[in-house]
């Protein structure tokens, strides 16, 4: 019994973040209708902006918060956010020129970025892993007899909370009135109006910031190195490709059952097959039901 | 996208195929592969062996770009196709004893049924689709390899017999540079036939092309398969040449590095693939990095010709010739 509640927590927290780092990719897909292959190394440069500004900026500025792992993943969101939309602009905004197959452009430029901040975090880094300071101490649930892992507490709340701060953008403001309209057909949104030069800039800085603090919350617990991202991009296309690739209702569903899924698979079954649930899942959308749970046919002017 | 009216000359050529087989670029081809015979005269074993590196991934680039490239099918699989001839053939060579050079065959012929299993259960989705589909299923054969240790030996690597007796670099030299003339020749004739007219139509439109009668599911399903024969057999020789397998040559690097040597040279050209796979092992052994520095500096490099010149180095070459061509015109008028 405790147990099956300590997985069920923790299927839960784990849901929450991959819930961020597929609505990451799946923004992204359904704005510029594009695959981000180098969103696991968005994630990557995440984690170690969270490192960075955790263990060496905030100590050299004096700095002592309360909460200064929230602060500090916020901040590595908001820069992943600035570097995606430079990025967008630079290298991957040449996708629209006349003459050019965006899907294939878009694809080799995003293989290509990836390889580059793989690599280059390597070099910088050197292949080493790094651990920050827990964000919470463990909490024991004294009537239930369960231990839970502070950190993970701590981070998947605050990814629950990014979530619903990013459904009040999508659904409560203007400009997400724009994304869903540019979602649902850009010529039509072109048409009324909507410049979509800027739109997709913001929306790949947003795609790849909320993979960053998707990378900043997981640090405590799945360390940060050069490689994490790897791990984290599988997750992130497994539950977009069983969500609907641009649905992001059904990236958090999807999320939530597939760490669910995982979680109770590993307890009571085999936990080496754990990497390999979600590619079960996989294939088996990608065959029989290829537009996902939630996914629809784009809609023509 | 094509202009509509070349759209038309394509698809009334496959009814009307040029005079002569021979493609034009197969001439220099051979001519260059001749004259690459004769560089073991200059070159130490070290660097021959560089060479027929660079000849394997050329091969891979090769039947890469002939999907992806002629055939606008975006496949993130090759690596993995190369990896699973590579164990086939030991599981031909090491199981039921054959000799290796069967081996060889049975990995291509392994791969190629793979290829075409994979694109009968994949090809109908559309390009995101399809993308992420090949991607999973280059994610599972690692995996699977990795995991069933018993039978492969997972990360440790499987020892495979050599494909010659003899050790030195020269054999294998020779073998790629014929396997990579093999391979850029059976392209460019493929290039020609019907089924590569039809490919090329059904890439730039396939409602055009299914509308003007071609069967375009079977003409992506039979290039798909070709070329996974293709990078399977690749792969076997590898397997053989270097005695050892490992699940990591099915790791998203490699299908990085074949895409990053398809695309500097020339995307959808047929001599880019082997300028860029050339281009970057020269590259690598000119600057004598660590592993990751020269990933860096292939993709920073990649990432400027591309965002420059998306065809490639044989893009830039052209824009030279244009622009030599006009400037002599302009002296010829002027004079």
């Amino acid at each position: 019994m405790q147990l099956l509640l300590q997985s069920l927590t923790l299927a839960l927290l784990n849901g929450a973040i991959y819930a961020l780092m597929a609505m990451g990719i799946t923004f992204i897909a359904s704005i510029m209708r594009i695959i981000n292959w180098s969103t696991g190394e968005f994630y990557m440069v995440g984690s170690f902006a969270h490192l960075a500004l955790l263990t060496v900026i905030f100590p050299a500025l004096g700095l002592t918060l309360p909460m200064a792992w929230l602060l500090s993943a916020l901040l590595a969101m908001g820069l992943v956010f600035v570097l995606g939309m430079v990025v967008q602009r630079t290298l991957i905004a040449p996708m629209h020129r006349p003459g050019t197959q965006a899907f294939e452009y878009a694809t080799i430029m995003t293989v290509a970025l990836s390889v580059l901040l793989q690599n280059g975090a390597i070099m910088i880094a050197g292949p080493n892993q790094y651990s920050v300071p827990d964000y919470m101490r463990p909490i024991l649930l004294e009537d239930l007899e369960i231990v839970l892992n502070g950190s993970r507490v701590a981070s998947g709340l605050a990814a629950l909370a990014i979530i619903l701060l990013f459904y009040v953008l999508l659904y409560r403001t203007s400009l997400g009135l724009a994304f869903r309209g540019i979602a649902q057909n850009r010529l039509a949104a072109e048409t009324a109006g909507l410049n979509l030069k800027t739109m997709d800039m913001l929306a790949f800085g947003i795609g790849t910031g909320l993979c960053a603090v998707a990378g900043a919350l997981l640090a405590p617990v799945f360390l940060v190195h050069p490689l994490n991202g790897a791990a984290a991009t599988m997750k992130g296309f497994e539950i977009i490709v069983i969500g609907g690739i641009g649905s992001l209702g059904g990236a958090v569903v999807a999320a939530f059952g597939l760490a669910l899924v995982e979680g109770l698979g590993a307890t009571f079954y085999r936990a080496e097959l754990q990497q390999l649930y979600g590619f079960v899942f996989l294939i088996g959308f990608l065959v029989f039901r290829p537009q996902g749970l939630f996914g629809h046919r784009e809609r023509r002017v | 996208m094509m202009p509509q009216s070349s759209m038309i000359d394509l698809l009334s050529a496959t009814r009307k195929l040029p005079a002569s087989w021979w493609p034009n670029e197969l001439t220099p081809g051979v001519a260059a592969a001749l004259a690459t015979a004769f560089l073991p005269l200059m070159l130490n074993d070290y660097q021959l062996q560089v060479m027929w590196v660079a000849f394997y991934l050329a091969v891979l680039a090769i039947s890469w770009n002939l999907v992806a490239g002629y055939g606008g099918m975006f496949s993130l699989a090759q690596h993995a196709l190369a990896t699973i001839g590579g164990y086939s053939s030991a599981a031909a060579v090491l199981a039921l004893g054959l000799p290796v050079w069967w081996g060889v065959v049975c990995g291509g012929l392994a791969a190629a049924l793979l290829g075409y299993l994979l694109g009968h259960a994949t090809l109908h989705l559309r390009s995101l689709y399809f993308a992420i589909a090949t991607w999973v299923f280059a994610e599972v054969a690692r995996q699977l390899i990795t995991i069933n240790y018993e039978i492969t030996r997972g990360a440790m690597g499987l020892q495979v017999p050599y494909l010659f007796s003899t050790l030195d670099p020269i054999a294998y030299f020779y073998l790629f540079l014929g396997l990579l003339l093999v391979a850029f020749g059976a392209s460019a004739i493929l290039l020609r036939t019907k089924l590569g007219y039809r490919i090329q139509a059904v890439r730039d439109d396939e409602e055009l092309a299914i509308a003007n009668g071609v069967n375009a599911a079977r003409a992506k399903r039979t290039i798909f398969a070709m070329s996974a024969g293709m990078a399977g057999m690749a792969g076997a020789m590898y397997g053989h040449a270097v005695g050892l397998l490992a699940p990591s040559q099915a790791d998203f690097s490699q299908m990085s590095l074949i895409i990053i040597a398809a695309v500097l040279g020339g995307y959808r050209t047929l001599w880019g693939p082997i300028i860029g796979a050339i281009l970057i092992q020269a590259v690598a052994e000119m600057l004598r990095f660590s592993q990751e520095g020269r990933l860096v500096i292939f993709a920073a490099l990649l990432i400027v010709v591309f965002r420059l010149y998306p065809q490639g180095v044989m893009g830039a070459l052209k824009i030279l010739a244009t622009l030599l061509r006009r400037r002599r015109q302009a002296e010829g008028k002027t004079q």
